[in-house]
């Protein structure tokens, strides 16, 4: 955001990337302008909008086509407006008033989440127990399932940054599953806890890394360790599980 | 008698990992007054209030939980060493004001609301569980559903629904935002 903004000779440019959406950029040029949403001037804030689209050096598809179907709406808008009729048109026929609408809602909704960042900024403040990872307990069979399917996404993104690197070992030396397990161990015994990708891009071969992973997985369902991870293909966080009674129940 | 189950609701609530709601401190207590259980939260609230404690007891999310008080944040992120934590990006915010003021709702009607295709949005806020799905809606292509989670209450320390503010409200809000505006 910081950049987003610049004083140009022109006065006050403000790049598209900063909205939200083609709303977010209409509400801005009708607060900008002091109109009033229930009366738009069409016409001149039309061009305003097409000459927001017009300052992108390229177009990209993904995130310009919903400004670009506003833009036409605006155009259509326009072009029922001039459009010469037979008889006037009843209030509730303004051509205008689908847009007003769409406004209106999306405005109410701007409202809210400023209220909410509010509320979110007060609570980020306050630090409850549950921060550190949740101790597993009847959800545990559906926090597996998700996780599953993250630590494999994130095994693929590994996996190709270590092939990346496409050195070549000779004879690479035998590891063991038992052997890795140990390791991790140790290290989580000596470092409390251990980011994954880190550990991983520690692995000298493809068959550490590979026999690495599967420690990892097979560390997570005798429930010696939790692995969090809050992101996908970000870092997966490795705890020693604290937990003498689960032990003993399992 | 607040005396004496005070200490064993200040137990309960302290074991809970999730905001215990005052159902189940009643359910614990059987036999004990409800308007008795009521005083002593009160009461035990008030007394961690106090300056001298590092700890506060608040509603959230409908129910009861402990957490620390906002003046020690830069402590704490000290000791977990946390620069700070994340906030929800705007597009995720936009999409769960979205969900919450028209759910039940599906991703076509948040997307229509925002202008936005929301498809990934809604996929993080799932990830993130602030949002859940609840079913499919009875129209073509069967969408999902969405709903806000009890988890979106207590990140935003909310009791219920009902303390999003209403449409009078945000009318109200709009009106002077206007009127600010020279």
């Amino acid at each position: 955001m910081e950049s987003a903004e610049t004083n140009a000779a022109e006065g006050y440019q403000v790049k598209i990337e900063v909205f939200e959406g083609p709303l977010d950029l209409l509400l801005f040029l009708i607060r900008k302008k002091k109109i009033e949403i229930h009366d738009i001037p069409i016409a001149s804030i039309t061009k305003d909008y097409l000459g927001y689209l017009d300052r992108k050096e390229q177009i990209n598809l993904d995130r310009e086509a919903e400004f670009l179907f506003i833009a036409a709406l605006l155009i259509y808008i326009k072009s029922q407006m001039l459009l010469p009729r037979e008889k006037n048109l009843a209030e509730n026929e303004d051509p205008r008033q689908v847009l007003v609408n769409r406004l209106l809602e999306y405005q109410k909704i701007k409202v809210v989440c400023s209220l909410l960042r509010e509320k979110e900024d007060d609570q980020i403040q306050l630090w409850r127990r549950d921060f550190l990872p949740p101790l597993p307990g009847e959800s545990e069979l559906d926090f597996m399932e998700v996780s599953l399917f993250d630590l494999a996404e994130s095994f693929f993104v590994m996996m190709k940054r270590k092939a990346a690197e496409d050195f070549r070992v000779i004879k690479g030396k035998d590891v063991t599953l038992e052997e890795k397990i140990r390791e991790i161990l140790a290290a989580l015994e000596a470092e409390g806890s251990l980011d994954f990708l880190d550990f991983f891009g520690r692995q000298e071969t493809l068959e550490e890394a590979f026999v690495s992973f599967f420690s990892l997985l097979e560390l997570i369902k005798s429930r010696t360790v939790y692995a969090v991870q809050e992101k996908l293909f970000q870092t997966i966080r490795v705890w020693l599980r604290k937990d003498p009674h689960r032990k003993k129940t399992s | 008698m607040t005396d004496r189950i005070k200490p064993i609701i200040e137990a309960l609530i302290f074991i809970s990992q999730e905001p215990l709601t005052a159902d189940k401190i009643k359910g614990v207590l059987e036999g004990v007054p409800a308007e008795e259980i009521d005083g002593a939260i009160a009461a035990l609230t008030e007394e961690y209030a106090s300056d001298a404690r590092g700890i506060q007891l608040i509603q959230s999310g409908g129910g009861y939980v402990f957490s620390t008080k906002p003046e020690h944040d830069a402590f704490i992120r000290r000791h977990l060493q946390i620069e700070r934590k994340t906030k929800l990006s705007s597009a995720a915010l936009e999409t769960l004001s979205t969900v919450a003021y028209h759910q039940p709702t599906t991703q076509a009607e948040i997307s229509a609301v925002r202008g936005v295709d929301s498809t990934y949005t809604l996929k993080t806020l799932l990830q993130k569980k602030l949002i859940k799905i609840i079913g499919r809606k009875k129209a073509p292509g069967n969408p999902l559903v969405y709903r806000t989670s009890e988890k979106f209450l207590q990140y935003f320390g909310l009791n219920s629904l009902d303390e999003l503010p209403s449409e009078e409200e945000i009318s109200k809000i709009l009106q002077e935002d206007k009127d600010i505006e020279p």
